[in-house]
């Protein structure tokens, strides 16, 4: 029952001013065990904001972020899932699903997290699952219009993964949810 | 599920001294015959109520009795270990808005979650720590898992207690007595083991068995089957008890498996049971989830938590057995229940070992647990209603013997720290036999004393001090975001509806109610409202009415000024009026209520001085006001009524329209010192609702403060008119009212804040900003007030 947070594409305060208060009110420390974050933070309060609700945060290097520290890919285990988190604009043609798969055997992962293009996206490919958590402001894309501020919601349960994605449209939460089972165990 | 390790059955037992027959409990509990003295288990079962009791019951009857118990605890475990996947019958399709984990919303599926998961990590934390000293057997991860599921399952069964610590311990030796009675049950089974084979039918059967016998190769065999129908005839000749023992593990009884009274499988069901058994008293009078609960039994009169109750009873029994020691823990300030707490919430665990403890508990288990009544008992009768049943009172009398076994050194003593010393560290080797002797002795005593009144008003009301200013922090049912949750989408509804309607009309009763509304559900309003509502319903009317006509008048004319039409200012100052009455209650301190009372002398004075000045303030504009409130504020001068009646017909003509708001803040904070001098002087007394109805009406508008001027004033004025009244006696007391205060200091300008930071500049007049900074700079004179007290 890990609870793991996939986040990105903030751009605070470039092109968007803070959290979605919605959100907002939603995450409050301790329930969740994880966050990924695929990068764009930008600033390092966020990345302070974000400590604050888990001490296991992962994030990994996008083209806005101010702190070049972090990483370019990044891997970890949980549970039985093995997930890797790119921020995607490495990744050319950005979000092409071929090359997004090739990363993803190239890391060997069941999940791949990553983002860039400001479009929620989850998607079973072959043997794994890609998830672009989008927006979590909503914030302006050269690639896709209309955004919504989303942000994604992983269970990891033993061999099932449960996602769930939270997405402001008018103003107000909505909630969907996609069942992920995994065949075997990691060898 | 059991625990691997072996424990050695707990050998000590009393002699059966029920024979001391002088006392009526004891003879009901030889009654009671003690059949399985030396199974404890079963005996403790029948005790608290669970098997039953009475002398006729067959073995199939207490086999079918623990069958149900157990049936009802596997269906509850069931259905309360919630897994959040499964999702619940017939929603296939769960509202995931509301079913999501990051859902605020604590009725849902993850929100229950998250509650049990937060539970869990509170047992855990105690468990780990339990009985380190018999670790082999508690520090098991078996047992531990037995512990955290019946407690947890406990606790989710009755939110309103909720997890606390002892409660552990409390239920460790039931499940160490019921482990010791299988171990018993294992001995036997070794030494008799020929009894216990599989006699369906009460026959055994041969293998060569057969209606036909022939010749000699038989011999031998029917040798064999003689022997063994010998043995079967002896099985009736054995002890009774090895007897009863059989019988109870015989797995082809009443109900089969499940009916199996010494049952390795289900210790987990039966501990369940007793220890529900344990904390609901079984409908008789002590209830060990009492002891757990801050709330009173008895409703507000009584006022007290039980378990300053029980510690309060303790004292009197002492008082009664030994004046001298009881007198000397008084003076030294030893208040019962910094020892008695921990001794009554987890039944003297921590003073004994275990071995000891089970010896003690068979005595408390044995007596009778039904509410002792006492002819005509009436609402008004106050007595010791937690402890009143012969347990009760052994109970009682078991601490007095206690405290009589350190008589010596808690006598040398001198000071409070090191006589709790002496009393919270209970020697080890202690002759049990003779402290239980001198309890039972003092059992006749103890009943009296229970049947009696409680303590004078003087510990009364201190004790409630030393709950009440501290207890709304205790009080913590939900968890605080759950609370935000459900403040901020009642909120919403609230703007909902009110934006429809007239601006202007509404612009104060929206906002007020919504502070109002934040400031109820703050943790201080919320005892607050429990306790006060009966004081409230008391006050006299005509006061009231005279106080809110005077408010009436001049804020009716005030408010013309201001804002469109008469009539609707008149409407909603009423309605706000009556609103406001309701929450007034809310915003009581306990304390306060008991000893605030408007000197009888001067108390129509004092309220129509303080409604002067108020309109004397109302006239002024704000700066005037400053400088008002600063030459009020330095400390407490005395000023005397005559000033205030100057003002008042200075003012009298001047009937400006002010907001509700202002007046009331100010008459908040008038109320405030008024209380607190009031206390100085007096208990409870009659004028006290006079003095109640005033602050009542004081303290509503707090909320509603548009135009704030200068409360201090106003409230020192009053305040100040007393200072004779205050007793040097009751100087730590005023300090604690001055710390409350403090509180709903802070309580108030944290609404300021939140309200500053909430406000969109929508419906906006200078009026609220304006008066917003004017309440602020009061409640700083306030709190300058406030500190000059703590510090005398």
């Amino acid at each position: 029952m890990v609870l793991v947070m996939a986040i990105g594409d903030l751009h605070i305060p470039h092109r968007a001013l803070e959290f979605p208060t919605k959100f907002k009110s939603m995450l409050v420390p301790g329930k969740i065990q994880h966050i990924i974050c695929t990068g764009n933070l930008c600033i390092k309060e966020v990345h302070d904001y974000l400590k604050s609700l888990t001490p296991n945060l992962h994030i990994t290097r996008g083209e806005y972020d101010e702190d070049a520290r972090y990483p370019e890919i990044e891997t970890l285990t949980i549970e039985q899932f093995k997930l890797g988190l790119s921020h995607g604009h490495q990744v050319v043609p950005w979000g092409d699903f071929d090359s997004l798969a090739m990363v993803q055997r190239q890391l060997d992962v069941d999940i791949l997290v990553s983002g860039h293009s400001h479009r929620f996206m989850v998607y079973k490919h072959e043997m794994g699952m890609v998830i672009n958590p989008g927006s979590a402001t909503g914030s302006y894309s050269s690639m896709t219009y209309d955004v919504n501020p989303s942000i994604v919601l992983m269970d990891i349960d033993g061999l099932r993964v449960v996602v769930y994605v939270y997405e402001l449209v008018d103003g107000e939460v909505k909630v969907e949810k996609i069942d992920f089972k995994k065949t075997s165990t990691t060898t | 599920m059991s625990p691997a390790a072996p424990i050695e059955p707990a050998k000590k037992t009393l002699p059966e001294s029920s024979s001391s027959g002088e006392l009526s409990p004891e003879r009901a509990d030889l009654e009671k015959c003690r059949r399985f003295g030396d199974l404890r288990g079963v005996q403790w079962r029948i005790d608290l109520g669970i098997l039953p009791s009475s002398s006729s019951s067959s073995v199939n009857d207490l086999r079918r009795v623990t069958a149900n118990c157990r049936r009802s605890y596997a269906a509850l475990r069931r259905r309360l270990l919630i897994n959040p996947h499964i999702p619940k019958d017939g929603s296939n399709f769960p509202d995931l808005v509301m079913d999501n984990p990051l859902s605020q919303n604590p009725d849902s599926m993850w929100g229950r979650f998250f509650h049990k998961a937060e539970l869990e990590k509170m047992v855990d934390q105690d468990l780990s720590r339990l009985y380190p000293e018999h670790g082999s057997y508690f520090q098991t991860p078996g047992c531990q898992g037995v512990l955290r599921r019946i407690l947890l399952l406990w606790c989710i069964r009755h939110p309103n207690y909720g997890y606390r610590q002892g409660m552990h311990e409390l239920l460790a030796p039931l499940l160490y007595v019921l482990q010791a009675d299988l171990e018993r049950l294992f001995e036997v089974r070794k030494q008799y083991q020929d009894y216990f084979t599989d006699n369906f039918d009460g026959l055994s059967f041969n293998e060569t068995d057969s209606a036909y016998k022939s010749g000699t190769p038989h011999m031998e065999d029917s040798i064999k089957v003689q022997k063994d129908q010998v043995k079967d005839n002896y099985l009736n000749e054995l002890d009774p008890k090895i007897q009863t023992i059989i019988s109870f593990s015989d797995a082809y009884g009443a109900e089969g498996e499940l009916g199996i009274v010494l049952s390795e499988k289900f210790m987990e069901h039966d501990a369940y049971s007793m220890f529900d058994a344990l904390m609901n008293g079984d409908g008789g009078a002590v209830a060990m989830a009492n002891f757990f609960s801050h709330s009173p039994l008895n409703g507000p009169q009584n006022g007290l938590p039980p378990v300053l109750e029980a510690s309060s009873a303790l004292y009197q029994l002492l008082s009664m057995v030994d004046l001298s020691l009881y007198t000397h823990l008084v003076e030294l300030g030893v208040e019962p229940q910094y020892f008695a707490l921990r001794w009554l919430r987890v039944l003297f665990g921590r003073e004994f070992a275990l071995e000891d403890l089970l010896v003690i508990w068979d005595e408390i288990f044995a007596l009778d647990n039904s509410r002792l009544s006492r002819g005509s008992e009436n609402e008004s009768e106050v007595s010791y209603g937690v402890l009143k049943s012969s347990r009760g009172a052994f109970i009682s009398a078991l601490a007095v013997s206690m405290i009589l076994y350190l008589r010596s050194a808690v006598l040398a003593t001198e000071n409070a720290t090191s006589c709790l010393q002496r009393l919270l560290n209970f020697p080890e080797d202690v002759n049990l036999a003779k402290l239980i002797k001198k309890a039972k002795s003092l059992m006749t005593l103890a009943i009296d004393a229970i049947n009696s009144k409680p303590v004078g008003v003087r510990g009364q009301s201190l004790s409630s001090d030393l709950v009440a200013p501290g207890s709304p922090r205790s009080l913590v049912p939900e968890s605080y975001w759950e609370e935000k949750w459900r403040v901020l989408t009642k909120e919403e509804e609230e703007r909902r509806q009110a934006s429809p309607q007239k601006l202007v009309q509404n612009r104060i009763k929206g906002w007020s109610e919504k502070v109002k509304m934040r400031l109820s559900r703050t943790e201080s309003a919320r005892l607050l409202s429990k306790v006060n509502h009966k004081i409230v319903d008391r006050s006299t009317s005509p006061v009231r009415k005279n106080l809110l006509d005077d408010l009436a008048r001049q804020l009716g004319s005030e408010e013309d000024e201001k804002l469109a039409s008469e009539d609707d200012s008149k409407e909603q100052f009423s309605s706000v009026n009556g609103g406001s009455e309701e929450n007034s209650s809310i915003f009581f301190d306990p304390v306060s209520p008991r000893c605030c009372a408007i000197n009888n002398d001067h108390g129509n004075e004092t309220e129509r001085s303080s409604v002067a000045s108020n309109s004397s303030v109302i006239g002024n504009h704000p700066a005037g006001l400053y400088s008002a409130t600063e030459e009020v504020a330095s400390p407490l001068p005395v000023s005397d009524p005559p000033e205030d009646m100057s003002f008042k017909e200075v003012q009298n003509d001047r009937t400006k329209e002010k907001s509700v708001t202002n007046l009331r803040e100010r008459r908040l904070l008038a109320g405030k010192f008024q209380w607190l001098w009031m206390f100085a002087r007096t208990g409870p007394e009659d004028s006290s609702e006079k003095g109640v109805c005033a602050s009542e009406s004081l303290r509503s508008p707090i909320t509603e403060c548009n135009q704030n001027n200068v409360a201090p004033s106003s409230s020192t004025t009053e305040g100040t008119s007393k200072p004779e009244g205050v007793d040097q006696n009751k100087m730590s007391s005023l300090k604690d009212v001055a710390r409350s205060m403090l509180e709903h200091i802070e309580v108030i300008e944290s609404v300021f804040e939140q309200e500053k930071a909430q406000t969109e500049p929508v419906a906006k007049n200078d009026l609220v900003g304006r008066g917003q900074i004017t309440a602020m700079a009061a409640l700083k004179e306030l709190r300058k007030i406030s500190n000059f007290l703590s510090e005398m």
